[in-house]
């Protein structure tokens, strides 16, 4: 139970009162980012990490900021769900399908609660679950060698795709172009130049910030523009809120169940969020079967994926924190920042930044507090923010963006290379490549790279060392079930996916 | 089709990167068993592998827009590299009033409406920037001399 004083250290850290209003910050922009569609939370968070940097925030303080961000993210995602029918968020697409009726029933203010209470205890379940299983996970991959980390980082790559990935040799190839772009610049061990083209801004590598700032945000403008959605979609009011105790009491078992399963699809690699949410719908549908009116405005169809994908954000950042291997793009982000921060993520976390890392866990307590507080007597304040259309938003947001490059280094080079990125990153996106990938390999490419060449050198330049452990044998065959199972479950999936979608007729 | 030219594409590269990273002098201290040609060679199968299969078996293309959406992107794009242009010898507020305030135009807004967005975005982060987090942005040609 040492995890408990560990916790009271961060307590510590997540209370004092800077760290405090920059939770408190995190959690009002995050809302504000899940809830405007158009604007993703690993868009968000993505935005927001150069600005943390500009600002000259300490390390504890800038996770804190982008840990509420990331929290704050998947509580706004249901507003644009429940009054718009359009998910602010990938995750919170379930949500539309009793939200919105509820909405359309006068009963807009009460799936607002309802789901901000259920956010609440998935977040909490999933935070304890967090607390609970990190540090025995971070403890196990000590006994990793550079064979396993090796073969761990193909392991991160072969999930990430999902278990809903369409074809997989897009991820593979989304995950070669990352590594290759990890490459450029010189060799951090020999001192080698590699593919710098003799062109001096090139010889530190490519700035991955630069490149998730425009593969994301400049990629989206660009989509928006594509689909004429400049207008926003009719929104319904907001009604005066008659929740009642026993209304709350209701939807408790549903956003427990909710939470523990979301918990468990963030964990393992391959599931995320979205995965999180519709499991924990349609097993909520299943229960309780025909005593529920689900579809046509259950309140507990709004717990359900709500409590969900708020516990598969929280238990995604277990494998982040304890192996450095994220699960879903916002991880991949939040791991960008950790990097460029100079904490090396992995079990080696925990003994040497162990502050940082108890006061983001303590910070996500807190934040989840906030969260709540802010979701239910403010929501009013989301909701005029949300009248914003996207055709003022998306050109302030990339003005936000710019600007955010710029004050890193004031490079103009840099800011050309951000709209190259974004460019690119839409014709990846038309081509149905994955942009998780490519970044997450931009990430680990070096470190990558560092545990294959220690493992050869172990090894004296046999390959075999690769597969020389029965445990990096095992973290082999998840790689190449994650690759294969898709082709043969996917399809099914997003099927039944698919079908939830199309009966709320978004 | 989309598939089948980006595969030849990314095929190319492939080749390139790969034939690149045999041409890397030997590093100095002698060849190693892995050297800094190694990664990058594995990358190199990784994608060239994964580029021809994406050649042999295409998926279904999604269109492009060959029309006044098309046209629209590029002039955002345009706009977005004058933005980034501009922005040192104009100053950050005129260059933002631009850019900002053609993009909300473009998609849709009253033009006065969509650059009095871009003026007010413009002057309310640099005031941040300058005044609140002390970080400068360029003031440009409003400099007073």
């Amino acid at each position: 139970m040492e995890s408990i004083g560990f916790l009271m250290q961060g307590f510590g850290l997540a209370l004092q009162p800077e760290n405090l209003m920059f939770a408190i910050l995190g959690a009002f922009l995050g809302t504000l980012i899940g809830a405007l569609p158009g604007l993703g939370p690993a868009n968000g968070v993505a935005i927001l990490i150069p600005l943390a940097f500009t600002l000259g925030l300490s390390p504890e303080t800038s996770l804190i900021l982008l840990t509420s961000v990331y929290a704050g993210a998947m509580y706004g995602g249901r507003i644009s769900s429940i009054l718009l029918n359009i998910p602010g968020d990938e995750p919170a697409m379930m949500t539309c399908l009793d939200g919105y009726p509820m909405a359309q029933q006068g009963k807009a203010a009460e799936a607002m609660a309802i789901s901000a209470i259920a956010s609440f205890i998935g977040s909490l379940i999933a935070t304890i679950g967090l607390i609970v299983m990190a540090p025995w996970l971070a403890s196990f991959a000590l006994t990793f060698g550079p064979a396993e980390y090796f073969a761990l980082f193909v392991l991160a790559f072969a999930t990430l795709g999902g278990i809903t990935g369409k074809n997989p040799v897009k991820t593979i190839m989304a995950a070669a172009i990352g590594l290759i772009i990890a490459t450029v610049g010189i060799d951090a061990s020999t001192g080698t130049q590699r593919y710098t083209f003799d062109i001096l801004e090139l010889y530190e590598g490519i700035d991955f910030i630069i490149a998730i700032v425009g593969l994301f945000a400049i990629s989206e403008l660009l989509f928006f523009i594509e689909e004429n959605a400049g207008e926003g979609k009719p929104m319904i009011a907001m009604n005066k809120m008659k929740l009642k105790m026993k209304d709350i009491v209701a939807i408790l078992p549903t956003a427990f169940r909710g939470g523990v399963l979301g918990f468990i699809a963030g964990v393992l690699p391959g599931a995320g969020a979205s995965l999180g949410s519709f499991i924990s719908y349609t097993l909520e549908k299943k229960i309780l079967g025909k005593k529920g009116n689900f579809g046509n405005g259950d309140p507990r169809g709004v717990a359900a994926p709500e409590a969900g994908n708020n516990g598969a954000a929280s238990g995604a950042l277990v494998p982040m924190l304890t192996l450095g291997v994220p699960g879903s793009g916002t991880t991949a982000v939040l791991l960008a920042m950790l990097i460029s921060l100079n904490i090396t993520p992995g079990p080696l976390m925990f003994s040497q930044h162990g502050d940082i890392v108890w006061g983001v866990i303590a910070a996500l307590l807190i934040g989840n507090v906030l969260l709540l507080l802010m979701n239910i007597p403010m929501v009013g304040i989301f909701v005029k923010l949300l009248s914003v259309p996207p055709k003022y938003l998306l050109p302030v947001v990339t003005m936000v963006a710019f600007v955010g490059i710029y004050s890193i280094s004031h490079s103009v080079f840099d800011l050309y290379f951000m709209v190259a990125f974004g460019v690119g990153g839409y014709v990846l996106r038309k081509l149905e490549i994955p942009l998780v990938p490519v970044i997450l390999g931009m990430l680990i490419g070096p470190e990558m790279e560092k545990n294959l060449r220690h493992a050869m050198q172990l090894s004296d330049g046999d390959w075999t060392i690769l597969i020389g452990s029965s445990l990096s044998i095992t973290l082999w065959c998840i790689a190449i079930a994650g690759l294969v199972l898709p082709v043969i479950v996917g399809p099914i999936l997003r099927r039944r996916m698919g079908a939830a979608k199309a009966t709320t007729g978004v | 089709m989309n598939d089948r030219i980006f595969g030849l594409l990314m095929l190319t590269l492939a080749v390139a990167y790969g034939w690149g990273a045999q041409q890397f002098p030997e590093p100095f201290g002698g060849a190693e068993s892995i050297g800094p040609e190694t990664f990058p060679t594995v990358l190199s199968i990784v994608l060239g592998l994964s580029s021809l299969y994406l050649m042999l078996r295409p998926d279904p293309s999604n269109g492009w827009p060959w029309n006044r959406t098309g046209l629209e992107m590029v002039c955002a794009i345009v706009v977005l590299c004058l933005y980034t242009a501009l922005l040192e010898p104009l100053g950050f507020i005129v260059a933002t009033t631009f850019a900002v305030g053609t993009l909300c135009w473009r998609m849709g807004a009253a033009p006065l409406k969509a650059y009095a967005t871009g003026l007010i975005g413009g002057i309310v982060v640099f005031a941040l920037f300058n005044f609140v987090l002390e970080l400068p942005l360029p003031l440009g040609i409003l400099e007073v001399a």
